[in-house]
């Protein structure tokens, strides 16, 4: 799965974007492809569970279905992310509402690992994994995009509705927590 | 593990992790890094975490391409015809209206007065003018000086139209009592009288009555 990047010749989101918009399907699955994985990654850091996929593919069907929205204000990957939260968020409710348990381990999701793992030893793995489930749900989703994703404080104010100023306090009470637990 | 006390390269050492640095800055932090133990330890442990964190699910990715819909640009809505469609509606409403207020409103305004008549006890003439509604009603007390009196407007000159009217000014003249009044002015109040339509009906309704049946037990 091709996940991060644009290259320096790959062509650019917006690039993509024109191009499927006349007509070329090929250019939709490139950006399935270029973003998929930042999207459940996220997903499961904000509580998807066996579900990552659905979540996932319904992000990107609206997203592709309110495209002319877009105004490339921020990246088309922050714009995702905010999709996939909303999406989480009206299905935490309908959960609840059926009384259902919606709180779920950071690894539940996880069930491939990529060739970055394998460098990682699998007891720091469970550690860091253990100390960002400890995480309030707030501190842990603007830990994983500030993180994982490399989101600024912009972007991630953005995808979690909140400020600059707010997400940069949980972030650095979510790294301070971090700490504490790993030196425990 | 501590927090170093520089809290602004501490702040960008996630960016410094995903190469989101411009030139200056990341040269600065990567500087400050090399220095400090704290900020060495903290990049490190990011290095880790994101690692750990970066484990991506399993993802049919055919599946999501295969739901992604092809591109339809959005319709544009077309205000003309909204426009027009608004348009006949006000005009449509405006001429109702127009036609309703034209048939509403009385039009002895412009209409000459149909008689002046004096009225008995006073110098003043009573002005009769034609109405469409208004019922001459003869006042309980005598008319003041230079009162207005509405009778039916009639657009004929026709003998009855002339006597009705007549009849409606002499009724509203009749404040007094009627003993004054002669035989000719009487006539002509009675048939005025009978000329109006709204007069309540004096008969008595012959409802069916029912026989009342006993009580048990009453002798």
């Amino acid at each position: 799965m091709t996940d991060d990047a644009e290259g320096a010749d790959e062509p650019t989101d917006l690039d993509l974007i024109t191009r499927w918009k006349g007509g070329d399907q090929r250019a939709a699955t490139l950006l399935v492809e270029r973003h998929a994985g930042a999207v459940a990654r996220f997903a499961s850091s904000v509580g998807a569970k066996g579900d990552v996929q659905d979540v996932v593919q319904d992000t990107f069907v609206r997203a592709f279905s309110s495209l002319d929205s877009f105004r490339g204000d921020s990246s088309l990957r922050t714009w995702l992310f905010t999709i996939a939260r909303r999406l989480l968020l009206d299905l935490r409710r309908s959960e609840r509402r059926r009384g259902e348990q919606v709180e779920v381990q950071e690894h539940d999701a996880f069930t491939e690992y990529d060739s970055l793992d394998s460098v990682v030893a699998e007891e720091t793995r469970t550690r860091m994994h253990a100390a960002v489930a400890r995480l309030s749900k707030t501190q842990r989703e603007v830990f994983m995009l500030r993180v994982s994703e490399g989101l600024s404080y912009k972007e991630i104010a953005d995808v979690a509705g909140t400020t600059e100023g707010a997400a940069r306090v949980h972030y650095h009470n979510a790294m301070r927590a971090i700490k504490e637990l790993l030196d425990e | 593990m501590n927090d170093c006390p520089n809290a602004d390269v501490r702040d960008l050492l996630p960016d410094l992790l995903h190469d989101r640095l411009d030139e200056a800055m990341r040269a600065m932090v990567e500087s400050h890094v090399q220095g400090c133990a704290d900020c060495r330890a903290e990049l490190a442990l990011l290095r880790d975490v994101r690692a750990a964190l970066r484990q991506t699910p399993v993802l049919n990715i055919a599946a999501i391409t295969a739901a992604v819909p092809s591109y339809r640009a959005p319709v544009r809505r077309s205000w003309v015809g909204w426009r027009v469609a608004a348009a006949v509606t006000l005009v449509a409403a405006g001429g109702s209206s127009l036609l309703v207020m034209q048939r509403d409103v009385p039009s002895y305004v412009d209409s000459p007065p149909v008689a002046v008549t004096p009225v008995r006890g006073t110098s003043t003439p009573l002005v009769v003018v034609p109405d469409a509604h208004a019922v001459a009603v003869a006042p309980s007390v005598e008319a003041p000086a230079g009162a207005v009196a509405r009778v039916p407007r009639t657009r004929d000159d026709s003998p009855v139209a002339q006597t009705r009217a007549s009849g409606s000014r002499e009724l509203g003249m009749a404040g007094s009592s009627l003993t004054d009044l002669n035989d000719r002015e009487l006539a002509s109040l009675l048939e005025a009288i009978e000329s109006l339509d709204a007069l309540p009906s004096t008969d008595v309704e012959s409802a069916p009555i029912s026989p009342i049946a006993p009580r048990r037990g009453t002798p």
